[in-house]
């Protein structure tokens, strides 16, 4: 029948027009990479040379930004292992440490910093790294204003004395040391050689790009720099790949039949199976990333301080972090652990009396007229609808009903900065391992509300944030103080938020990696030249 | 007939242009500054008007209409907020992938749809016939991402069979780089002769594609039984038996032809439909598929990938159908006079 024909002529023909406009034209895809043999398996010989790929699952999309100026998202996963920064920063230490600076000292007042650099360093590019290049990097990231360039705000001025001496002068006191470990905008890079297509690198660190393909499923591969500073052992891993998997369950099948090496995040069922599986090692370490939840302070009915002391009591904390089996920590305070500012001590507890008798001085509670409160959290986010399902519930024997709204992030922010709710819950976490920003974005008051959500309007408190970055750089143990007493306003006396925990991170890699640290200042970051594989 | 496909071209500008204006007014009434999608959850204020300002966020409504019109004719479909590559590059990656697995699976539910059709159609109302309509009934009706997650566990966890997730083994890549032309690796791989890459996506399809033709294999089995049960009935079948041509003859000669008309309708409405909605099985197998982009794209609240995704798939609707009418016309010659 020759029909069947022309159906089959019509249907390739008409699947070859639909594609017509996507055609690329015989470009090679994974254009970057070179052919090489497939490894052999391992002869003794050749044991001891890691050839194997260190596959890495994201559950997001890895690269957006390729500039290392601007840079403010997912792809710090892979540009803290091709650019390097001043500083990095040690959370057991809770200080910054050499690396492209191999020692540094302020003047008394903390305004002015000098960084002694590392010689003989070349960036991927083949130009040496001194003091003129860290120089221009740093005020090209100033000056494209993207991501988080503001952490350099306190810069003035930056002066190459020499090629290996970098001074700064600042405008006012602050820790400099801490900024320049920050995983954004504090790259050095070579100026000259930024590419914001991925094809090439500019930075100093032991990886470049081997290839990128957005929307793949393996979207970037990085290998080895050859001339890095540090040099290169056998055992440590000379290639990188990134399989972008965003359902967990898959994540946790390839790992479990060895394609992958590292699984960014799985789910509290699926870690605990992780935890006694052969062939799976697992890490669980808390993160600088905790939940706040935000009481209106300047309008409706949590303008009294008693009705937001009352919320506070009335969230279950002890529940909600066994509700989330692991993947959560109550949190003391503003500031998570491995942050100066830290205090132990500051667990809330839930009290649903006290909250009732708070309520009643209020004029609300069972025997008063009913309250009403509206609640944005974010849209999607199973941890934060479990607290506002166990605070609704608790809310309900107050007599208090709780109107909850999930919303995605810009509409939350846009509603809040219009402070159109009651309460607000939100995620917070620092740009450099520093705890200022909790209290500088979040509850230092603006004219327009912006990230102070809790729209807190306080001078002495305003003062006293002020008084941190000085501090930081000069005084650690009063800097320490200053962010307990600030803590204890803001949370005790003002109840401008709660916070119910601070997230934990929990990892599986596959067992013959060696030498993983999670380090919480980097979320996310695996360091691969930190890694070996075991034989 | 050619002015039966002017018309239709006609009305298919109409419905394209209905959908742009649509998603645009969707778009600018979705709570939330597209702005903070661009220039991140804590953008600072004058992060967020730089942003505004770039995409001409500012602008008055039907100015902003009609400057995105104007892009789009020219062939400019704007920057995606969240991957910030062109919405056209985007898509030309997206979308073969996904023609790739909706084909393979279409491919695969026709192949057993229609027998299975005319099996039950020839066994009406008995074993064999049951058997089909329970079978497609449990096709059409078991949830995509439980069948998915249920064969991945299956035959790629447990027993091996199959690779977990991905289109091909991405190590390939460095091995036997693949030229591409039509941007769909399978047939990129056919074309240019690069066998690794081709056993190797093909390997990976099997699972996915099992999955997306769940449902077209149910609902073409059922509406070929249906249709032929029909065709059975008129009077070319009748003639067919009276001259003493048997049953299965009757039904696969006679009554079959003019009984894929529906069912080839029925086709391209499936195509078009399971190229976004096969998201979930995209999420489970790692397809970087279209569906997968429109979902990413709708939770960060990204307009021009929405509205790109959007018109796309509407085009797809169009061709698709125009390409099933001149289809039916082959079939079934008396498409062409009436």
């Amino acid at each position: 029948m020759r029909w069947h024909k022309r159906l089959l002529v019509a249907g390739v023909a008409g699947v070859l027009a639909l594609t017509a406009s996507a055609c690329a034209g015989g470009q090679v895809r994974g254009a970057g990479g070179t052919p090489q043999p497939q490894a052999s398996g391992g002869t003794p010989a050749a044991a001891q040379a890691n050839d194997r790929t260190f596959v890495y699952v994201p559950n997001l999309d890895v690269v957006t930004d390729w500039d290392p100026a601007t840079s403010y998202s997912n792809e710090i996963v892979a540009l803290s292992n091709i650019y390097e920064g001043l500083t990095r920063y040690n959370s057991e230490t809770r200080e910054a440490e050499p690396r492209l600076a191999t020692e540094w000292t302020s003047s008394e007042d903390g305004k002015t910093w000098t960084f002694k650099l590392r010689q003989g360093v070349k960036f991927h590019s083949g130009a040496t790294m001194d003091a003129e290049a860290a120089k221009k990097a740093i005020e090209r990231t100033i000056e494209k204003k993207g991501g988080a360039a503001y952490i350099w705000d306190p810069v003035d001025k930056i002066e190459a004395v020499d090629a290996a001496t970098l001074e700064f002068t600042l405008k006012y006191a602050a820790p400099l040391d801490l900024i320049a470990s920050s995983g954004y905008a504090a790259w050095i890079y070579d100026v000259d050689a930024v590419d914001a297509d991925g094809e090439s690198t500019a930075g100093t660190g032991p990886y470049t790009i081997d290839s990128w393909q957005k929307g793949k499923e393996t979207e970037l591969t990085l290998k080895a720099f050859e001339g890095y500073w540090g040099g290169w052992k056998p055992e440590q891993y000379k290639k990188v790949a990134f399989r972008v998997t965003p359902e967990i369950t898959t994540a946790w099948q390839l790992l479990q039949r060895g394609e992958v090496d590292y699984v960014q995040r799985l789910n509290p069922q699926l870690f605990q199976q992780a935890q006694s599986t052969d062939g799976v090692q697992t890490t669980e370490s808390p993160s600088f990333q905790n939940l706040l939840v935000l009481f209106n302070t300047a309008d409706g009915p949590t303008r009294d301080p008693k009705v937001r002391q009352a919320l506070q009591l009335a969230i279950d904390y002890d529940g909600l972090v066994a509700a989330l089996e692991g993947s959560a920590q109550k949190a003391s305070g503003l500031v998570p652990e491995g942050l100066l500012g830290h205090t132990p001590g500051m667990e809330p507890k839930q009290d649903l009396a006290r909250a009732q008798e708070l309520l009643a001085e209020a004029g609300y509670g069972p025997d008063n007229p009913e309250l009403t409160l509206s609640l944005t959290y974010a849209q999607g986010d199973d941890d934060q609808k479990l607290l506002v399902t166990l605070l609704s519930s608790a809310l309900k024997q107050l007599n208090i009903t709780l109107q909850a709204r999930p919303m995605t992030w810009a509409a939350q922010w846009d509603l809040g900065k219009k402070q159109g709710q009651d309460i607000l819950v939100m995620y917070w976490y620092p740009d450099y391992p520093d705890a200022y920003s909790w209290f500088l974005n979040v509850f230092r008051s603006t004219d327009e509300p912006q990230l102070n959500l809790s729209y807190l309007k306080n001078a002495d408190i305003d003062a006293a944030i002020d008084k941190l970055p000085e501090l930081t750089a000069t005084d650690k143990s009063a800097a320490s103080d200053g962010y307990r007493d600030l803590q204890k306003k803001i949370i005790e006396e003002q109840a401008a938020v709660a916070v119910p925990y601070v997230q934990k991170y929990q990892r599986a890699l596959s067992a013959n990696v060696r030498g993983y640290v999670d380090n919480p200042a980097y979320p996310n970051v695996v360091f691969f030249y930190d890694l070996t594989l075991a034989s | 007939m050619l002015r039966h496909l002017a018309r239709r071209l006609g009305q298919a500008l109409l419905v394209v242009a209905g959908v742009v204006v649509l998603t645009f007014a969707v778009m600018r009434v979705v709570p939330g500054d597209p702005a903070v999608a661009f220039a991140g959850p804590k953008a600072t204020p004058e992060q967020l008007a730089a942003a505004r300002e770039r995409f001409g966020l500012d602008d008055p409504l039907p100015a902003q209409l009609l400057a995105y019109v104007r892009d789009l004719v020219t062939g400019d479909w704007g920057i995606s907020l969240r991957t910030r590559q062109p919405v056209r590059d985007d898509l030309a990656l997206a979308f073969p992938a996904s023609l790739e697995l909706v084909g393979a699976a279409l491919l695969l539910a026709i192949a057993v749809g229609i027998p299975l059709g005319v099996l039950a159609a020839r066994y009406k109302t008995k074993f064999p016939d049951f058997g089909v309509r329970l079978g497609s009934m449990l096709a059409v009706s078991v949830p995509v991402f439980w069948l998915a997650l249920a064969l991945q566990t299956l035959f790629a966890g447990a027993l091996g069979w199959f690779p977990v997730a991905g289109e091909y083994d991405a190590r390939l890549d460095t091995t036997s780089p693949l030229t591409l032309w039509t941007n769909i690796t399978a047939v990129d791989a056919l074309i240019t002769g690069n066998w690794p890459i081709l056993t190797s996506t093909l390997h990976h399809l099997v699972l996915p594609a099992l999955v997306v033709a769940a449902y077209p294999a149910g609902v073409i089995a059922q509406m070929t039984r249906a249709a032929l049960i029909e065709e059975a009935g008129q009077d070319h079948a009748r003639m067919g038996r009276a001259l003493g041509f048997g049953e299965t003859s009757v039904l696969t000669r006679f009554a079959l032809r003019p009984a894929l008309n529906p069912v080839l309708s029925l086709i391209a409405l499936v195509f078009a439909y399971a190229l976004v909605n096969g998201f979930l099985v995209e999420a489970v197998f790692n397809w970087p598929g279209l569906g997968r982009y429109a979902a990413e794209s709708i939770r960060s609240l990204d307009t021009p990938a929405i509205a790109g995704v959007t018109l796309l798939v509407a085009l797809v609707y169009v061709l698709v159908n125009l390409v099933v009418d001149l289809l039916q016309g082959l079939v079934d010659p008396r498409v062409r006079v009436r």
